[in-house]
């Protein structure tokens, strides 16, 4: 290897990266208070919320990275055309990235990098989805004629271009959330990995219930007072139900798992409903959070993907941060007792207790993670405290913006109260975030 | 290379078209009833045995648009590289071509495909000049009628890269010394966990049809089906064989056996469960009814070594 001349500037990178505050609009459910909003109008409102939240008017940021997982065709440029309609200056470049449901946190991951390696001083990341305005596109045999028709140089090769076309060829084709290569659902994927490893329906209410009544608390403690902008007259999540109870939710009938030998136990209490809205994540240098009276909240110290064979059935469609996780921890030497808060994203309550499961057992640790035993477990009191997706709605590329900022600042509350008090010990968390795909997304953070 | 081929050889000009195959089939046997004689359906102008004859069709190309219809309707990656159903359908005409000679002792229309094993020794790739070899073997009785293999190979440079078997079955067809094979019924099928399903709407078969050329009746639509005895269309065993190809995907290698046995027909529409899944150094795959649980179709893709 050659030697590099020292500069300054590598004297001192990679450098930390900081969450410094986020804002999103509320979460609404499918055909609610959004239905007429599109992507780019909920992405502009939560980034407009968060300009006027830190005084970025005018601005001109490093970089703004966001994405849907919906998408129109014509939203080629999605992120940009919602910094052009921001209060940000015109001149903040933006750019658009798409990771099924870990879009989110791929941007915090991604800009933060860029920060950490000193091309950026500021950052902003994001998301965005509506299932309510989601694109509708023609048929494939349809496309196929009208793209030959605009190749066709006369009008004989037109004719036999359109002669092609059948009346069913008109039907549109409306985006389908059931994975292409093995044509099930995510309910019903989840169905198979809750029946391998025994979850009970109890134990998938119970862990519903909580995450209800503890967004509800947040929220009445004021803690998404600063992080979330009110939007189109909704002030919390629509999903939201603070008087929801256990016998409410044994009351629902099962919508998955209806096929298998192990009795269904998902239903749509113990599911994340589909939702529109959208989110951000301010991140900054130190540097550049200083030179705007901006107090760091937490550092985004590390992140890693994971990835399963779910298509021949290897693993779980939703099971590849039980791998990307002990992979993470290992390189900071932490175990999983050792973090002091849990987030993993409630796609369904099982996918939450599957994972915890799967760490908790001595066979997969062994056999699997290449463990000694069990990689771990997680005190229910660390997991999941402002509550997560059964309760907000997953705006599929939202979430990770949505978990990031929370934990940011109930990390830098957690630490301040912590070093009141003579203590100075680190004070970290755990994003995971699994997504379509067999894809999984994890991140460590360290309060600041 | 062409072990058990036939030294008679009958040289086409070009793969002959399946549909004029078919009619001159239908022509034939309609002569053949007209002429009375031999009950039972079998024994055509050669009595019980097989043509001693090896078809041969060469320099046979893939069209690139033909093999991009087909890698996305099997849902395979479109690269340069020949699909093994793929070389089934460029190649399994010239096989039909013996099996509508007059001397063929079974009846084609009507004629069930039993099983179908191909070795894929290497890949054949889009340009390759290749060389087309067909021929029948192994007449043999099975226990509902009398069952035949058809073998076509494929070479390209003179190299065999790709074998296929296809066993056929003329169901109530008995052979002379008419002995059961002895052969036992199928092992009983419990539909084990399913790892994904298909989607295959009414105009499966047609779809299948326009890519691979094979215009069966029997798959084209309902009407068409029930004259044939089938309630509704049916979807063709190789389109759902190499379904399950495609869904082992790139980890079959280059060079795999590929074999599956075909039990109920898959009535279109159909949405049935699958599973494809790692079975010892290769994959096992199964094809089912999502509600009865009885199978259409198991097998397996295995690594060939060299």
């Amino acid at each position: 290897m050659a030697t590099r001349t020292s500069t300054a500037a590598s004297d001192t990178l990679p450098r930390p990266a900081y969450v410094l505050g986020g804002n999103r609009i509320p979460f609404a459910r499918a055909g609610g208070r959004y239905a007429q909003a599109s992507n780019q109008d909920m992405l502009t409102a939560a980034l407009d919320g968060l300009v006027a939240r830190f005084g970025l008017q005018g601005e001109t940021i490093g970089e703004v990275a966001a994405g849907a997982v919906l998408k129109h065709s014509r939203d080629f440029n999605l992120t940009r055309e919602a910094v052009l309609g921001s209060a940000l200056a015109p001149t903040t470049p933006a750019y658009d990235v798409q990771q099924a449901c870990a879009t989110g946190l791929e941007t915090v991951v991604s800009l933060s990098n860029k920060i950490r390696l000193g091309q950026l001083e500021s950052a902003v990341a994001g998301g965005v989805d509506t299932t309510s305005d989601a694109p509708i596109a023609v048929s494939d045999r349809l496309r196929r004629v009208l793209l030959d028709l605009s190749h066709a140089k006369t009008p004989q090769r037109r004719l036999k271009a359109l002669a092609r076309l059948r009346p069913k060829d008109l039907a549109p084709a409306t985006p389908r959330t059931s994975e292409p290569r093995t044509h099930l659902s995510m309910g019903e994927h989840q169905a198979l990995t809750t029946a391998q490893w025994g979850i009970t329906r109890e134990a998938q209410d119970e862990l519903a219930l909580r995450s209800h009544q503890r967004l509800a608390a947040a929220y009445d403690a004021g803690f998404f007072d600063d992080l979330v902008t009110p939007y189109r007259g909704l002030t919390r999540d629509a999903n939201l139900r603070a008087d929801s109870s256990l016998e409410k939710l044994a009351a629902l009938r099962p919508t998955f798992g209806l096929g298998l030998d192990a009795p269904a136990t998902m239903t749509a209490g113990n599911s994340t409903p589909l939702t529109d809205g959208a989110s951000t994540v301010l991140l900054g240098s130190a540097d550049w959070a200083a030179a705007h009276d901006l107090t760091p909240l937490a550092a985004v110290v590390d992140a890693e993907a994971g990835a399963v064979d779910f298509v021949h059935g290897v693993d779980g469609l939703l099971m590849a941060p039980v791998f990307a996780v002990p992979r993470l921890l290992a390189r900071h030497g932490l175990r999983l007792e050792d973090l002091d808060y849990v987030e993993i994203h409630e796609a369904f309550a099982s996918t939450v207790l599957t994972t915890l499961a799967a760490w908790g057992s001595d066979e997969f640790g062994r056999e699997r993670l290449g463990l000694d035993g069990a990689f771990g477990t997680v005190d229910p009191a660390r997991l999941n405290v402002h509550g997560s997706s059964l309760a907000a709605g997953h705006p599929f590329a939202a979430t990770g913006g949505r978990i990031v900022a929370t934990i940011a600042k109930e990390l830098h509350t957690r630490r301040a109260a912590q070093v009141a008090a003579g203590d100075e010990s680190p004070v970290r968390a755990l994003v995971s975030i699994c997504a379509a795909g067999g894809l999984g997304l994890t991140a460590l953070l360290e309060a600041a | 290379m062409t072990r058990g081929a036939p030294d008679a050889l009958v040289a086409l000009p070009r793969v002959p078209g399946l549909g004029g195959l078919y009619a001159r089939r239908l022509v034939a046997s309609a002569r053949r009833r007209g002429g009375g004689g031999g009950g039972g359906g079998g024994g055509g102008g050669g009595g019980w045995t097989l043509p001693e004859v090896t078809y041969a069709v060469d320099d046979v190309r893939a069209d690139v648009d033909h093999l991009t219809a087909y890698q996305h309707l099997l849902g395979e990656p479109a690269t340069d590289a020949l699909p093994a159903g793929f070389v089934h359908v460029l190649a399994f005409p010239v096989a039909t071509a013996v099996m509508v000679r007059d001397d063929f002792p079974l009846p084609l229309l009507g004629v069930v495909h039993l099983a179908n094993r191909v070795e894929q020794r290497r890949p054949l790739l889009l340009g390759d000049r290749l060389g087309v070899r067909a021929w029948a073997r192994d007449l043999r009785p099975h226990r509902s009628g009398t069952q035949v293999d058809l073998v076509t190979e494929v070479a390209a440079d003179g190299d065999v890269a790709w074998r296929g078997v296809s066993t056929y079955l003329a169901k109530g067809v008995r052979l002379p010394d008419g002995r059961d094979d002895g052969g036992a019924e199928r092992a009983a099928f419990t539909p084990p966990v399913r790892t994904g399903r298909w989607e295959l709407p009414a105009d499966t078969g047609r779809r299948y049809a326009a890519v691979s050329g094979d215009r069966n009746p029997i798959h084209l639509s309902p009407l068409t089906a029930r004259a044939f005895g089938f309630p509704r269309a049916i979807a063709h065993g190789m389109f759902t064989a190499s379904r399950a190809l495609a869904d082992v995907g790139a980890a079959r290698g280059d060079a795999f056996a590929w074999d599956v046995e075909f039990a109920a027909p898959v009535l279109l529409p159909a949405t049935p469960d699958v599973r494809v899944a790692r079975d010892g150094d290769g994959h096992a795959f199964a094809v089912w009814h999502a509600r009865s649980g009885k199978p259409h179709l198991t097998g397996t893709v295995t690594p060939l070594t060299a």
